[in-house]
């Protein structure tokens, strides 16, 4: 038995092409350990694309030129998506300030993030060349703008297998209502076999779906069933030869641990009422504060890569839900105070030196006050802007209070240490222990990565411990 | 894989390598992306994928591998070819070396060169084969010293034979003709059911979808498309007019409106709605995924790779690329949300068709520099590629003429590729593993000769059908798929065929065979697509307020074809046994083996309800184990097998014992399900009956949502609440609303036990927030026009208690004045079920469904073998 699970295994490390039908997926995930700085990453996606210069990129020559019609050149032979015409500039009307001792400049929404200056890297210069929301989002976390690519999640646990093997090594959570614009293939495995693709936990209501027994059934007598069906299979086994049906009859198994760590570790309401406090969580609720905090408990008990989707952030200022002032500020207040909460409580645990995060949209804010439909709404806001946005890392291997990167006085353009989405990619899966440029899977005749067939994406050493 | 067949090279040297099988996969994979067809990234002028160049310059020397440069390039240990990536190992050195001593002779790559039909081989067991299939297969075991397998019981290969033609067990008429093999095989052929199971294996190709995709994912009426696909099997449509049917049926002489239906496969093209998108980005986009898809599911080529540079390894130059975009760049769609041109096939149903655009508008093409729509270059003319044979003689340079080129009898590969595709559904695997890759980086055929036999034979009559029947009357289809540890060792993954396939169903038939094992699934063919059971939240749509409302009676029970495909959030149970969403063209699914499975077969209802009827059903019957088995593995069970399955009743039934209610449960499975058949109103909306509310439309101050709050002094009125500029008839305003905000308060009283599942029908163009017993229950983040139904959040469900309820609403006025704003809201539960203590026939009976749904998760069950 062990020598036919030795064979394959051996056909799958040949890295040959295809012939993965039938493989046996539980050793596959329990790939040797690598030497990556991070153990786990979590990756916090602002869906609809935060506006940096409310935030992060202070503008003062922004703020002399409010109001005033944007010039030609920065108009000419550009594609918007809903700015027509000359649109007025907008300068913001928040307070920036210098915080810690990296003196990095941040608005006056982010207090409590503020205070954790020194522990992040914050890249001003991120640019990319999508300013759609679904095709922007797809290129950042699959490596392409269109359909059929595997998501950054499932390279990783493709690549490097997950510790907990009781919980899926890729869960994903979403808030704000909506699931984000590029929808489920943003976590999804495409080529790579689908036991890599994100699974979608749920923060109320069953965390997975089917996860519970069904009405009637109890754990008691599912075990019953589970016992049952390990007899009848190795009968089968008997008859048959094959080895799926081991492989087969792990998954159940796999699956009736899962019914009780899955819930065990999505339940909020153990923690601390400090803990609440200072994520500002309520249990039972959906929310991005509370997705925070089960992200830390995740990559607590050994998940890999965790994902969080928080819809809401397309500030285009067409009424007072999607503006900079009304709508921004709650929805800024919240995640302030759950992003300085996920970094303290992960420095606190002592798992902030293994753990990734990663903030941020799919690109930037134009430094235009939109005006939809070619005329000046009463409300504020910008519309997309592919040329210049704002990221933030911290954890793993990433130097504490770094501020990398420039855009010119006014934020439009990068003038300085510019950042793609692929190095972004790049410099995760290094941080992680994968080789980007050699992590692959033959597909359609190509060694498919996640960075893309050029090697241009960069590991950003200048970022790195 | 390529290992295998190297080492078996490795083995037998009296031999030269064989070019086709050895030597042009690893120039092709170590060597032509630098020194390939594409002159961009051309390294040194040295092209491999072709020898003159070489063998003049002394890199290759005919029969003197030692004075080849070559060879001492690979073997260099300073500066080796190639310079990334692993070394060629000692075993491809070698090989290089031989092959160049013997001659170096090269043939062109494999599958581009005609179809020749060869001879059939002689074999030693001649009394194995039943037809030529068996003696090119019995041909290469008796290469490698291998026999053949029994042939399987006649139960078991019944099973077999039913799941793979139809995808179902097999149906009554079907059984009728067991004793004969060959007239159940056609009874099987004859079945309606053979269309619908292969035209999901079509529609994965077609990326067919009831959604548009992308952001807002909006519905499109496309199933008139996927209902042709159904017949056309079901028809046995040759494969050659069903190729030209749906690439350009309305360029043939006067096409009929189901001919038109047809043209739907490259419809299925996703349109982009997200604001702000440009339209001809998306339409280039959609030009650019047919061609991609044409030529994987016709050609096995990938085209796709060709947008943006020439191909690395296989013949289609960059500027081909644009040249075969030429032919698709005529049609009329253009991106639009509206999915124009539509074809109106009656009062409310239309479809999405081809139509190719008038000849006073014809698009010009260009070759997109870099693959970026933004920077277009030289003009093109529609042309198929230089290294296959030219379009027929009398067939015009457009859609039509090209569609007729892939299914010409010189096209070395359509015929390959499809029977290949067919063979693989049947017997496990490709005989060329890469399905949607013929090209030079895909995997050699393992068996090219009967390849070649079959497309051969395929290429005279385009017949489906035919074909099909022919692969499941071989010996080698029909073999016992046990497989021996020594077997196992030497051929893992059965590439030789000394055994037959066995692999896990696909999703639709993980789901039809219980389905059908129950007695539950619904024969309706055809139609809209269905809404089966489906969790909550699944659909979470940005900017798209569609909700997936559970369908009706045996709506519920269709085949799995049928469920409605959203590409953004696909139906959770098919994804999670590999099914695809649409998105993309899908050539073959992966199979694996994940936990989620496990969880979806044990606990998704649909497998509960199939388990609950086999109880129903297996407890009548005198020995409920054996009929369990009969109806979902069609055959009886040993005696321990028996013994195991009584064993888990009885201890089931000592757990029920002690836990009576959810026996109770158990067997009321369906009802307690479909909360939705137990809806009840409990407040009436305008569209039922007015009903009156209190209502304010100024502020009634602090704790006007609380329960206690005293609301006697508002007034009272039903719906509609509302104002509007100009009166409006459909929607007559009842009781006068035209301030900013409205307040509304109800009381209701409710008995225990307590419904469960409340929503509100609500009529609105305003934001609202919705208050139970002053517990804050619900908030809408859409504003559209018509009635939607909100389910309540949970506090809100919890909210609720015997006796008195109040519910409070204040709905606040959204945007700028226009034209008015109207408010109508109602409340609707799911009254609890009714259950009984069980009698001790229902204690037998709940442990029967626990036992039906655990046979239904066995190995044996999922798998086809």
């Amino acid at each position: 038995m062990k020598q036919v699970l030795a064979n394959t295994r051996r056909h799958f490390l040949q890295g040959g092409s295809l012939g993965l039908a039938n493989l046996f997926l539980a050793e596959a995930q329990q790939k040797p350990a690598r030497a990556g700085k991070a153990k786990s990453i979590i990756y916090l996606h602002m869906a609809g694309a935060p506006s940096q210069l409310e935030l992060f990129d202070y503008k003062p020559e922004l703020v002399k030129y409010n109001g005033k019609p944007c010039p030609d050149e920065l108009l000419k032979g550009k594609r918007f998506a809903f700015i027509k015409g000359v649109p007025n500039m907008l300068g913001t009307p928040y307070k920036f300030a210098r915080q810690g001792q990296s003196g990095a400049m941040m608005s006056e929404l982010l207090p409590r993030f503020s205070k954790l200056a020194d522990e992040v890297t914050i890249v001003r210069s991120m640019s990319t060349d999508q300013f759609n929301h679904a095709p922007a989002q797809l290129f950042m976390h699959t490596g392409n703008s269109r359909f059929g690519f595997a998501s950054m999640g499932a390279w990783v646990t493709y690549g490097l297998g997950t510790e907990n093997q009781d919980l899926p090594g890729f869960v994903v959570l979403t808030s704000g209502g909506n699931n984000p614009d590029g929808g489920k293939s943003l976590w999804g495995s495409a080529f790579l076999p689908s036991v890599y693709q994100g699974v979608h936990c749920r923060s109320h209501g069953e965390p997975v779906l089917f996860l519970s027994d069904p009405e009637g059934v109890t754990r008691s007598m599912r075990r019953k069933t589970l016992d049952a069906m390990k007899d009848l299979n190795a009968m089968e086994r008997e008859r048959s030869g094959d080895p799926e049906t081991d492989a087969r009859m792990s998954q159940y198994e796999l699956a009736y641990k899962m019914q009780i760590s899955v819930p065990k570790v999505m339940d909020i309401s153990k923690e601390s009422s400090e803990t609440h406090t200072l994520y500002g969580t309520q249990p039972g609720k959906t929310s991005f504060a509370n997705n925070c905090l089960l992200a830390r408990r995740l990559v607590e008990n050994g998940v890999r890569f965790v994902q969080l989707y928080d819809w809401g952030w397309d500030h285009h200022g067409t009424s007072k839900r999607d503006d900079i002032e009304f709508a921004l500020k709650p929805h800024i207040a919240e995640c302030d105070q759950a992003i300085a909460a996920l970094l303290t409580d992960l420095k606190q645990r002592g798992l902030l030196d293994q753990t990734l995060v990663v903030w941020g949209g799919e690109f930037g804010r134009t430094p235009m006050r939109e005006n939809r439909g070619g005329t000046e709404g009463a409300f504020r806001g910008r519309d997309h802007h592919p040329y210049a946005f704002t990221i933030w890392m911290a954890g793993a291997g990433v130097k504490k209070g770094l501020n990398y990167g420039e855009t010119d006085d006014i934020g439009y353009y990068v003038v300085k240490d510019k950042m793609t989405p692929r190095d972004l990619q790049s410099t995760i899966l290094h941080l992680a222990g994968a080789d980007p440029y050699t992590l692959h899977y033959p597909y359609l005749g190509l060694n498919q990565r996640l960075i893309g067939p050029t090697d241009e994406g960069r590991i950003m050493k200048d970022l790195l411990i | 894989m390529r290992t295998f067949w190297l080492a078996l090279a490795a083995t037998a040297m009296a031999q030269p390598p064989d070019f086709q099988r050895d030597i042009r996969p690893l120039l092709a994979k170590r060597c032509l992306a630098c020194h390939g067809p594409d002159e961009h990234s051309r390294q040194a002028g040295l092209r491999l994928d072709r020898f003159d160049g070489a063998t003049k310059t002394g890199v290759i020397v005919p029969g003197q591998s030692a004075k080849s440069r070559l060879v001492a390039r690979v073997t260099n240990e300073k500066l080796p070819m190639p310079p990334t990536g692993p070394r060629l190992t000692a075993n491809e050195i070698a090989m290089l070396k031989n092959w160049i001593d013997a001659g170096a002779a090269s043939a062109n790559h494999w599958a581009y060169e005609k179809i020749k039909l060869p001879g059939v081989p002689e074999v030693k067991q001649a009394e194995w084969p039943r037809n030529p299939i068996d003696d090119f297969v019995l041909k290469t075991l008796e290469g490698q010293s291998l026999r053949p397998s029994k042939e399987a019981p006649r139960n078991t290969l019944a099973r077999r034979v039913a799941l793979d033609l139809t995808g179902l067990p097999p149906d009554a008429a079907a059984m009728a003709k067991i004793d004969n093999y060959e007239a159940y095989v056609d009874a099987l052929l004859a079945s309606p059911r053979f269309g619908e199971r292969w035209a999901k294996v079509w529609l994965d190709l077609a990326r067919y979808a009831d959604t548009q995709g992308y952001e807002k994912d909006n519905k499109r009426t496309i199933w008139p498309y996927r209902d042709w696909v159904i017949r056309a099997y079901n028809d046995n449509l040759p494969f050659d007019k069903f190729t030209i049917l749906q690439l350009a049926a309305d360029l043939t002489e006067d096409p009929s409106v189901d001919d038109l239906i047809a043209t739907g496969f490259h419809r299925n093209t996703m349109t982009n709605t997200e604001g702000g998108t440009d339209d001809e980005e998306f339409r280039d986009l959609a030009i650019r995924d047919r061609i991609a898809t044409t030529g994987q599911v016709w050609m096995g080529q990938t085209w796709g790779c060709a947008q943006c540079h020439t191909h690395k390894y296989d013949p289609l130059t960059h500027k081909e690329f644009y040249q075969l975009y030429a032919y698709f760049n005529q049609t009329a769609d253009d991106d639009h949300p509206s999915d124009r041109p539509v074809l109106k096939l009656s009062k409310d149903v239309s479809t999405l068709v081809l139509k190719e655009l008038d000849a006073y508008k014809r698009r010009t093409t260009r070759i997109y520099e870099r693959g970026n729509f933004l920077t277009p270059g030289e003009a093109v003319s529609a042309a198929t590629p230089a290294a296959f044979p030219a379009m027929p003689a009398n067939a015009q340079n457009n859609r039509l003429g090209f569609a007729q080129w892939l299914v010409s009898k010189d096209n070395p590969l359509t015929a390959r590729v499809t029977v290949n595709r067919f063979w693989s559904r049947l017997m496990g695997r490709g005989i060329v593993e890469s399905e949607e890759d013929f090209g030079t980086q895909g995997t050699a055929p393992t068996h090219p000769e009967l390849l070649d036999w079959l497309a051969a034979g395929f290429q005279k009559d385009w017949d489906v059908k035919r074909l099909l029947k022919l692969i499941v009357m071989s010996a080698a289809y029909r073999q016992d798929s046990a497989v021996t540890p020594a077997l196992l060792e030497k051929d893992p993954l059965n590439k030789l065929y000394a055994r037959g396939a066995r692999f896990r169903l696909d999703a639709e038939a993980v789901r039809d065979q219980a389905l059908a094992a129950a007695g539950l699934l619904s024969g309706k063919m055809y139609g809209p697509p269905v809404m089966p059971w489906q969790p909550d939240g699944v659909w979470l749509v940005t900017y798209n307020s569609d909700r997936w409302v559970t369908s009706q009676g045996e709506d519920r029970y269709r085949r799995a074809l049928y469920t409605f495909m959203r590409r953004s959030s696909a139906y959770p149970s098919m994804m999670n046994f590999d099914a695809p969403n649409g998105e993309t063209c899908t050539i073959r699914r992966i199979r694996t083996n994940t936990p989620l499975q496990a969880l979806t077969s044990m606990n998704d209802p649909a497998f509960m309800e199939a388990a609950q009827r086999l109880a129903e059903r297996a407890a009548k019957d005198a020995n409920p184990a054996v009929k369990l088995f009969e109806s979902v593995l069609l055959r009886q069970p040993s005696k321990a097998e028996l013994q195991r399955v009584q064993q888990l009743h009885a201890a089931t039934v000592a757990e029920l014992k002690a836990s009576p209610w959810n026996a109770a449960k158990l067997v009321k499975y369906s009802e307690v399900l479909y909360a939705e058949d137990r809806e009840s109103t409990l407040i009436p909306d305008v569209r039922t009956k007015p009903r009156e509310w209190r209502f304010k439309i100024s502020d009634p101050g602090a704790g006007w949502n609380t329960a206690e709050f005293n609301d006697s002094n508002w007034s009272a009125g039903p719906g509609y609440f509302g104002h509007f500029n100009k009166p409006n008839e459909s929607t007559p305003i009842k009781s006068a609303w035209d301030t900013d905000q409205l307040w509304l308060r109800i009381a209701i009283d409710l008995e225990a036990p307590l419904p469960s599942k409340f929503k509100m029908p609500i009529r609105t163009n305003s934001q609202f927030d919705v208050w139970v017993n002053g517990v804050h229950a619900l908030n809408n983040i859409f504003e559209r026009g018509g009635h939607f139904d909100y389910l309540l959040n949970d506090d809100g469900q919890r909210a609720f208690k015997p006796g008195r309820n109040v519910v409070a609403i204040r709905v606040t006025r959204h945007g700028a004045r226009g034209s008015g704003q109207v408010f109508d809201p109602g409340l609707v539960a799911s009254l609890p079920v009714k259950l009984n203590k069980p009698s001790r026939d229902e204690f037998s009976r709940a442990a029967w469904v626990v036992v039906a749904n655990t046979i239904l998760n066995l190995d044996e069950t999922l798998t086809r073998r």
